[in-house]
Parts: C-alpha cells; structure tokens; sequence
C-alpha cells in the first residue's frame, strides 16, 4: 500500500490485526474499527471515512469512530504512521564511505565434498570446477588479506566453507591459531563459522568448534527419508544415521553457544514443517530451513503449486513457536529472530547484502568472488589474494546493490527487512543482480509477517 | 478506549543519525547462505552496551 511516500502494510493474523509503518519500522496491534480507519486515512476525507465505516460498523457509536480517527492523527504526527521515506539519499551512502573495506570472508577450505547431494549449489562441492583443498598458505594470505583491507573494523568474520569443510581440517585448525596469534596486535576479533555435513565430526572437531567458532551451522533436512532422498554419500547410501547422533553430541557439548541446524526444502518437501519436528524431537532448538536454490526446470526446483503449502507451513511454523514457547519449551527458527528494538540501523537495512563488497569468497586458489554463490561463474571473479580486485568494474554492479536500486523493491512493504534481496538469487532468476527473485520475495514477506506477529505475541503474554 | 496498541520498535528515521558503523554481521554469513534478510541481525553498538 504506497500513499506517495508513505507506506503503511496492513495483515491479519493468528488473531492479530497489525500495521506495520514501514518507513518508521513502527508496529502497531490495532482493533477491527482502527484497522478500517487507518485504511481508509490518507486517501479519503473524514466524512467519507465515517460514512463507510457507519456502514461496516453499525454498533459502534460515532464518538468512538472519531476517537479512534484522533488517535490514528496522533500517531501520524508522533511520526509512528505514514511516515515519509526520506532515506534514498543516504543509498549507498554507507558503501562509500567504506569503499574498499571488506570484513568477512568465506573461506572454500575444500572444494570436494564426501557427500553427494542431488541438490548441491556447489556441484558436490567442485564449483563445476575440478576438485582442490586450500592450503595452509593460501588461507593465511586470506586472513591476511582481510586484516589489511579491514580499515577500522574490529569485528571480521571468516566462514570456513566447502564442499565439506572438515575434509581440510588440519589446515582449519592452523589457520584459527594463526589469526588468534595476530588478534591483539592487530587491534581486530575474527569470528569463525563453520559450515559442516557432519560426517567427519569426532571429538577433536567438536573440542575444536566449541572453544574456537562462535557459531556452527550442521546440515540435517529432518526426516530419515527426506534427508536419505538428497543427501547420500557416493554409494547412494543416505547419511541420517551416521550423522544424527553425532550432530546430538556436538550440541550437547556445545553448551549454549550459537548453532544452527540448517536444513534445505525442495519440491520433494514443500511440507517442511514435518521436518522441523522431527528436528525438535530430536532434541534441536536451534533452526533454520532454507529453500532450495537451483536453476529452473531442475526436478528440486520449488513450483508455483508448492507455493500455497509453504506459505502455510510458515503461518504453522510460527504457531508451533508461540505454543512451545507458552509451554516452556521454547524454539528458534533463524528467519523469525527479529530485535525490533535493537535491529540494524537505516544503513544497514537500505545497503544490501554486502557481497562483492564488505563480503566476498575465496577459492582454494586464492580467487576473489562477490560471495559462496558466484563461485565458479568465471564473469564474477573479482581478483585474487595477493592483487586484490582487478575487476573492478564486476565489484561496481555489487556495490550498486541497495534497495533502491530495484525498481520492485520501491513498492515492497518488506524492504527495510530484506535490504534488497540476494544479487545470486536475483541473478539466477533474471540474469541481473540488481533484478528480483520474486518466488523469494513471496516467501520473505511471509516469513516477516510471521515473525512480527510471533514477537508480538511474546510481547503480550511476557509476563503470563 | 484505545484502539492500538504500539509495539515498542527502534525509531529508523532517528537510526540515521548516529548509525552506519559497519560492525555488525555481513547479512547471510552466518547461518542461512541462501537467502538475504537483516530483520535478524543486533546492531553492534546496542550489543555492546
């Protein structure tokens, strides 16, 4: 809903009648009556508004419909509705302040894998290209490479990354006490992530995860079969019972740091919220489950027909999450975390992702690219290790991305919650990575408006 | 009577005038890798007070 300036996203549910003022990021929880009003306020005049709702509230007393009208006109002068969007100077403004500044990395430790996937975006971890581990050297270089483009940023994030990550590990353990060895005189905090299958997890990886990354991400799909269906080793054999209990013993160990079990859905499993609890029964509460990504027409690939039962899964998944919660037994799903008090500045939120700028990977060679997802797409190299970018004509397209260089993006409600979207999958779809993946954005918007309203509800029943 | 009730939410437009240090979190690093959102993230220097 566009007012010239204002916009304001109106939606009902799980009881809920919620406006969301995007411009201010306000959320207001609202009445039938207010909900009408707020609807009908900037484009009709008072008499017209009450002679409507006369119409649709015939219970309600003239006086209560101007009081309601009078406390809409309140918020719209505290500037919580219909507030004007006045931030597309400052589009990327904050890239160019820090042009040249990258402070994360994702690390191809391995380009091989001991996994077969059927719906690898790696290709089974080759990148369609030949098989290759990073050596000590070359990742050195890298975190390198970052400290010394890192300007005055204290926090980098380096992501060890594959294929599978833990078919290098030796190579992982000596990179972390390398940049441990140069945090202090270097003035910098790297934060490790790794990203792992689970197949070669033992006591030495989970020793090692624990004290050294501040986050892990394991990748489980859920249920035996859905997870044997995809994700087999290269005898066909699926890896559910070989890495579950693993998996079970590495959170366990974890003792309350940061892990996701992140798990992919297909068109084999639109239902995914089968897969989430199984997750749960499996003693997980930390959780993410991300949408395939492949090219169209691939069998993985997510339809149009799939759509409506993933959007209910959402609104489902959600409900799950406020029931758990009310019975103590509390969950997370990655996508509806939201801080609405401490979440990212304007800046953040109109800048996109960072790929290409402040975000890029590298190869087992030493190559450059905007992130994990280009990998391999020869046009996208940026550069290398030791030169730095030389492609810097490539990095210009990345750091043109905000949200308002996407014409689709100016209409969105969900904008200043999605920064613009991913340019791989945006590129994938259109073949621009300032054009729209909107099979993506369909599901976004779902997840917010999920999301928001879960946060509300915890808010309303905080002290029950 | 109230008809509305206002979630308390960090005002963006005021978020403009001390934000963009850049220290917090590249959006899909960490967790998804397939897909941007930056509704999840903290903002670093709330985290750090």
């Amino acid at each position: 809903m566009v007012y010239g300036g204002y916009m304001i996203h109106q939606y009902k549910l799980n009881g809920y009648n919620i406006v969301l003022d995007v411009c201010s990021g306000s959320v207001h929880v609202v009445d039938d009556v207010a909900y009408d009003i707020i609807g009908l306020y900037e484009s009709h005049a008072w008499e017209e508004i009450l002679s409507q709702m006369a119409e649709k509230h015939p219970d309600v007393p003239e006086g209560e419909l101007s009081e309601c009208y009078d406390q809409v006109t309140a918020l719209k002068d505290a500037g919580k509705l219909f507030a004007p969007d006045t931030f597309e100077p400052m589009a990327g403004q904050l890239k160019r302040r820090t042009s040249g500044v990258v402070k994360a990395l994702c690390l191809h430790v391995a380009h091989t894998c001991n996994l077969n996937c059927a719906y690898c975006f790696a290709s089974q971890g080759k990148y369609h290209g030949e098989r290759a581990v990073m050596s000590y050297e070359v990742g050195k270089r890298a975190l390198d490479f970052l400290v010394e483009h890192s300007g005055t940023r204290k926090n980098l994030e380096v992501d060890f990354f594959g294929g599978e990550p833990l078919m290098n590990f030796d190579v992982v353990k000596r990179l972390v006490a390398y940049a441990r060895s140069i945090e202090q005189e270097k003035g910098k905090r790297f934060r490790f992530t790794l990203t792992t299958n689970g197949m070669l997890v033992d006591d030495d990886v989970i020793d090692f995860a624990n004290r050294e990354c501040h986050n892990v991400v394991l990748s489980l799909d859920g249920r035996k079969a859905i997870h044997d269906a995809c994700r087999v080793d290269y005898a066909g054999n699926g890896s559910w019972d070989r890495i579950v209990p693993k998996f079970q013993e590495f959170v366990r160990r974890r003792g309350g740091k940061n892990y996701y079990m992140r798990g992919t859905f297909t068109h084999a499993n639109p239902d995914f919220l089968e897969d989430i609890k199984v997750m749960l029964e499996l003693g997980f509460t930390e959780l993410s489950m991300e949408p395939v990504v492949c090219a169209e027409g691939d069998p993985a690939a997510l339809t149009e027909a799939d759509l409506p039962i993933v959007l209910k899964q959402y609104e489902d998944l959600a409900k799950l999450m406020i029931e758990r919660r009310r019975e103590g037994r509390p969950f997370t799903f990655y996508h509806y975390m939201i801080d609405l008090t401490g979440g990212p500045c304007i800046y953040k939120r109109i800048s996109g992702c960072g790929s290409g700028t402040e975000y890029m990977a590298v190869t087992p060679w030493g190559d450059l690219y905007p992130c994990h997802q280009f990998v391999g797409e020869e046009a996208f190299r940026l550069g290398d290790i030791w030169q730095g970018v030389t492609n810097p004509g490539k990095q210009a397209e990345f750091a043109a991305c905000n949200v308002y260089a996407r014409e689709a993006c100016r209409d969105c409600w969900a904008r200043l919650y999605c920064s613009g979207g991913c340019a791989a999958n945006a590129w994938h779809a259109t073949g621009s990575v300032t054009g729209v993946y909107e099979y993506g954005c369909k599901l976004f918007r779902k997840r917010m408006e999920c999301a928001i309203m879960a946060e509300i509800d915890r808010q309303f029943h905080e002290n029950e | 009577m109230t008809h509305i009730k206002t979630i308390e939410t960090r005002n963006l437009c005021d978020s403009a005038k001390n934000g963009g240090c850049g220290e917090c979190q590249t959006s899909c690093q960490s967790a998804c890798k397939t897909s941007c959102g930056i509704a999840n993230q903290q903002c670093e220097q709330k985290a750090d007070k």
